[in-house]
């Protein structure tokens, strides 16, 4: 059972997530609108991946990277980063600062999904 | 087009309309008085969670209203968008009529009705009257003063 | 196995979402306008806007819609450069992000339609980039210091330092406070979403930054910056913490505004208002679809009610039963409160896009306009905002390109060189909405019109409104210019009759006009009074009934009708009242004279009449061109108060001014609801011309 954090402020963004990644086995989700509820978020429970978009209100996806692997007991979480063209960027700075991969919008449902796949399996899961 | 048509009695005549437009055939047990509205309008009915508007056939026909009695019905047709009710005498026989046997209504009665009567067909040896739906439940176009709901005082005293 | 998901399944989901983002973004520039003008920064607005075109275009990017995305993207690296030159625009970039605004919203619309989006317009295109390119005006200078912790204080952009500098030269306090996320408190809702909207609620939030502090439950605290004017009491409690932990900062160096750069907008886009979306319908359907089910639900209810009732009334114990059927009063309230709510929008959401529009009306011309916006937390119904949006639309274009005159002619007239339009919701009856827009311009000279129209000189301003409404009219440029209002007044009648309502107007050559828009709302659920008058049962908004009082008998003034009449032709039945008597008289109320009329001579009703002696009536006071007045209409008795289900009428045999609907009060046969308003006005009316 893997529990995932799609962290976007746009919701039917987070649908289309969610709906792609929903026919893989066994997942769950919580869902945050903004870097600080993902923050406490993730704060207050455990994930097995973050999603994340990178332009979101009141903290940059980048300071969310960093104060995700500042805690040692969220080193290994998996974070697959998204942004939209033109913020090519923000790659390095994103991998930089920690993030597993690095999307950009826009992109079809098979590759979310062979993201995410590629990261929940067994190797790549916090203990 | 089926030849299906309903007929029911305003007065002593019978009159037909086609079946399929005819959604219920209900009794009458009064209707809510819409004030302001045209003399042929008996008012509004509730029809199976329906409001209905009913046009009173006598005195739309030009006869004198008639006290209520137990063979009313209100029959409920559908005439493009619109939903209204008719109140006739009686109504009780579904019959055929064929294309063929329907005919034009003499000029002069097709003129004295004001286009109501659109043809004509005989029904169990009686002559029938086919009516144009759309005029009958009108409302006929320009009515001068009919805009609030009431009436307004016009005649001076002599 | 995953079904395949196509994100273009997803496009009605982003025409919702880039519409309200297009709003807010519209707002938000009328802001940076006004800031650009007077010199100043916005670095809030400025930011914000940045946000909401950012994900528009990611999500356009998804669903592939390439222009917007073009657009969206340009947009966007205006924004991002001057968010970084804290919050400073370049002052000809607010017209060409206005002219992006357009281009997006033209774009969404033609999707929402299913046309083919047209590509991004190259020159606008041209213009944004070039805007990037150019330094925007007085950037620089050092960065302010706020005595704040260094950690927070790393973590500020210029343009958050930018906010906090004019908050505290703007006479109001910063402070930094503390949120601790815990289990408990999130179990409660208190998480940092909901302390955020707190505090958005007592003033301007700067910035949130999370800090990891070992000892806390999550090992996590949000310190947050806030510029307010609130007590350190109303903040703490908001944060569920101590007075004394809110920390308030200081300015340690001044800046200054620098000049504006006055140069000209760049380049001319196309100018077609935006247009209401037509995929709200799909919505609409659905809640039509439970509004009917739930008028159901309330009819059964209504029949149980009685049916208990009957069983009281036979000596069996109901107390149980009664205590179940206020439960079901209570809950289908709370339905029914839930679905008017996903169908009604917020007036004010729907006239966002106004001050939009009169800018870019007046844009290149020499006409000022301010515009005023008056409509409360009045609310309509979604369907009928989006007939009347195009209409009101047509009214202010007209006043804007007709009624209100350039500068230099208000100059000579003595008038202020800013024409004035207002729109005002006038009141919400429960069941009716009038909408007013009056502006300060030409007026409408009916005595040129007619003679340019060849048709006869207008003696009333209804006869005006006839003249100007005329098909054949709006064609005619000259008759229409000299109108004072162009095209389109047929079109906003049209509206307002389809709607089941009515459009008037008052004007006044040289001094102004205004239009008053009446459309019935398909609020379908009211609460309203039941009464008798002339032995028929009828019911009326509560909302439009201000007062029910006893009549004295001995006190009415009963005034003299010389024009008494003979029974109206129309009623043919022998038997039926052929009462006549005069329709008014009048009572004393707070030392003022009220007519008094009897609804049941008023109505012709055919029942038992009741003379305006018997006992009670209800008090309504007058909306719209005769505000203020107050009628009161005698009835025979007041039978109870509920909430009905309204069905409007919708029979031409049967829409008669007065009447809304009808309604079924659980004995099964319509009542009808009255508009006591309209049947006043109507009232007025006559009286004027008969006098």
């Amino acid at each position: 059972m893997a529990h995932i954090l799609v962290v976007d402020d746009s919701k039917i963004m987070r649908e289309m997530l969610m709906a792609c990644l929903r026919g893989l086995d066994s997942m769950s989700f919580a869902q945050a609108s903004s870097g600080l509820e993902a923050i406490e978020q993730i704060s207050l429970h455990r994930f097995d991946l973050v999603l994340l978009d990178l332009n979101m209100p009141d903290i940059g996806g980048i300071e969310v990277v960093e104060f995700i692997r500042g805690q040692d007991r969220l080193r290994a979480l998996p974070i697959i980063v998204v942004t939209t063209r033109g913020d090519e960027s923000s790659r390095e700075r994103a991998l930089g600062a920690g993030a597993t991969r690095f999307l950009t919008k826009p992109f079809t449902p098979d590759i979310i999904i062979a993201e995410v796949q590629a990261l929940l399996k067994p190797s790549s899961q916090v203990a | 087009m089926s030849t299906l048509h309903v007929m029911f009695l305003v007065g002593d005549s019978g009159y037909l309309i086609p079946a399929e437009s005819v959604l219920y055939m209900e009794s009458f047990t009064g209707a809510t008085l819409v004030p302001g509205a045209a003399p042929f309008v008996v008012g509004l009915v509730q029809i199976r969670r329906r409001v209905v508007p009913v046009v009173d056939l006598r005195i739309r026909f030009g006869l004198p209203p008639a006290a209520p009695s137990l063979g009313q019905r209100v029959i409920v047709v559908q005439v493009s968008e619109r939903v209204v009710g008719l109140l006739v005498d009686s109504a009780r026989e579904v019959v055929h009529v064929p294309a063929d046997k329907i005919e034009p209504p003499p000029e002069i009665i097709s003129g004295q009705s004001a286009g109501f009567v659109r043809a004509v067909a005989p029904v169990n040896g009686r002559l029938a009257m086919l009516i144009d739906l759309d005029k009958v439940i009108g409302p006929d176009p320009v009515a001068p003063d009919i805009e609030p709901g009431f009436v307004k005082e016009t005649v001076h005293a002599q | 196995m995953t079904g395949p998901v196509d994100f273009h399944d997803y496009v009605e989901g982003f025409l919702a979402e880039a519409d309200e983002h297009l709003g807010s973004a519209g707002k938000h520039l009328i802001e940076l306008d006004r800031a650009a003008r007077g010199g100043q920064s916005h670095p809030r607005a400025v930011r914000e806007l940045f946000r909401s075109l950012h994900t528009i275009k990611g999500l356009a990017a998804m669903v592939g819609v390439e222009p917007i995305v073009d657009v969206a993207h340009e947009m966007e690296s205006l924004l991002r450069a001057a968010d970084r030159a804290g919050g400073r625009l370049p002052a000809p970039a607010v017209d060409v992000l206005m002219q992006g605004i357009r281009a997006i919203e033209e774009r969404v619309t033609q999707l929402a339609r299913k046309q083919p989006v047209t590509p991004a317009p190259p020159k606008l295109v041209a213009a944004l980039s070039a805007l990037v390119a150019s330094p925007p005006a007085g950037a620089g200078g050092a960065a302010p210091r706020f005595g704040l912790p260094a950690e927070v204080d790393a973590k500020l952009a210029a343009s958050e330092r930018e906010q906090i500098a004019q908050g505290i030269r703007g006479g109001r306090r910063v402070v930094l406070l503390e949120f601790v996320p815990a289990p408990d408190k999130a179990e409660r809702g208190l998480n940092i979403t909901a302390v955020r909207e707190r505090l958005s609620a007592l003033g301007e939030l700067v910035k949130v930054v999370p800090r990891s502090v070992a000892t806390a439950p999550g090992s996590l605290v949000f310190s947050l910056v806030l510029v307010t004017s609130a007590e350190n009491q109303t903040l703490a409690q908001a944060l569920e913490s101590e007075p004394e932990a809110v920390v308030a900062l200081t300015l340690d160096a001044p800046a200054a505004p620098d000049a504006p750069d006055d140069s000209d907008p760049v380049v001319e886009a196309d100018d077609t208002p935006a247009h209401a979306h037509g995929y709200v319908r799909v919505d609409i359907a659905r809640l039509d679809d439970a509004l009917e089910k739930l008028s159901a639900l309330v009819v059964t209810r209504f029949r149980l009610g009685r049916a208990v009732a009957d069983l009281t009334a036979r000596g069996a114990d109901t107390r149980a039963l009664d205590v179940i059927v206020g439960e079901v009063t209570r809950q289908l309230r709370d339905l029914r409160g839930a679905i008017m709510r996903a169908r009604m929008m917020s007036l004010a959401e729907m006239l966002q896009r106004v001050p939009l529009l009169v800018r870019g009306l007046t844009r290149n011309t020499d006409k000022a306009v301010a515009l005023s916006i008056q409509v409360g937390d009045a609310e309509l119904d979604k369907g009928v905002a989006e007939q009347l949006f195009p209409a009101l639309v047509h009214l202010i274009r007209n006043a804007v390109d007709h009624a209100i005159e350039p500068r230099e002619e208000r100059r000579q007239q003595g008038k202020p060189e800013e024409g004035q339009i207002s729109i005002v919701c006038d009141s919400l009856s429960g069941t009716h909405l009038t909408l007013t827009v009056t502006d300060d311009g030409r007026g409408i000279d009916g005595e040129r019109v007619a003679r340019k129209a060849r048709q006869p000189v207008p003696r009333t301003d209804e006869q005006l409104l006839e003249l100007i409404a005329m098909p054949g009219l709006s064609t005619r440029d000259e008759a229409s210019r000299i109108s004072g209002r162009g095209m389109g007044v047929d079109i906003v009648k049209r509206t307002a009759d389809s709607l089941g309502g009515s459009l008037s107007l008052q004007t006044s050559p040289g001094r102004g006009t205004s239009f008053t828009l009446r459309v019935p709302l398909s609020v379908t659920i009211v609460d309203t009074f039941s009464f008798v008058a002339g032995a028929q049962k009828f019911v009326a908004p509560v909302a439009m009934v201000e007062e029910i009082i006893v009549v004295d008998a001995s006190r009415i003034a009963h005034a003299p009708a010389p024009d008494r009449g003979r029974p109206a032709p129309d009623r043919a039945a022998p038997e039926w009242a052929a009462l006549v008597a005069p329709v008014a008289a009048m009572i004393e109320r707070r030392g003022q004279a009220m007519p008094l009329v009897s609804l049941a001579t008023l109505l012709r009703l055919p029942g038992r009449a009741a003379s305006p002696d018997s006992g009670k009536a209800l008090v309504v006071r007058l909306t719209g061109r005769h505000r203020g007045e107050p009628i009161a209409y005698g009835i025979d008795r007041v039978l109870g108060q509920q909430e009905v289900v309204i069905r409007p009428l919708e029979d031409p045999l049967v829409r008669r001014v007065g009447v809304t609907g009808a309604t079924d009060l659980g004995d099964g046969q319509p009542t009808l609801v009255l508009d006591l308003v309209a049947l006043g006005a109507a009232l007025f009316s006559q009286a004027r011309a008969d006098s």
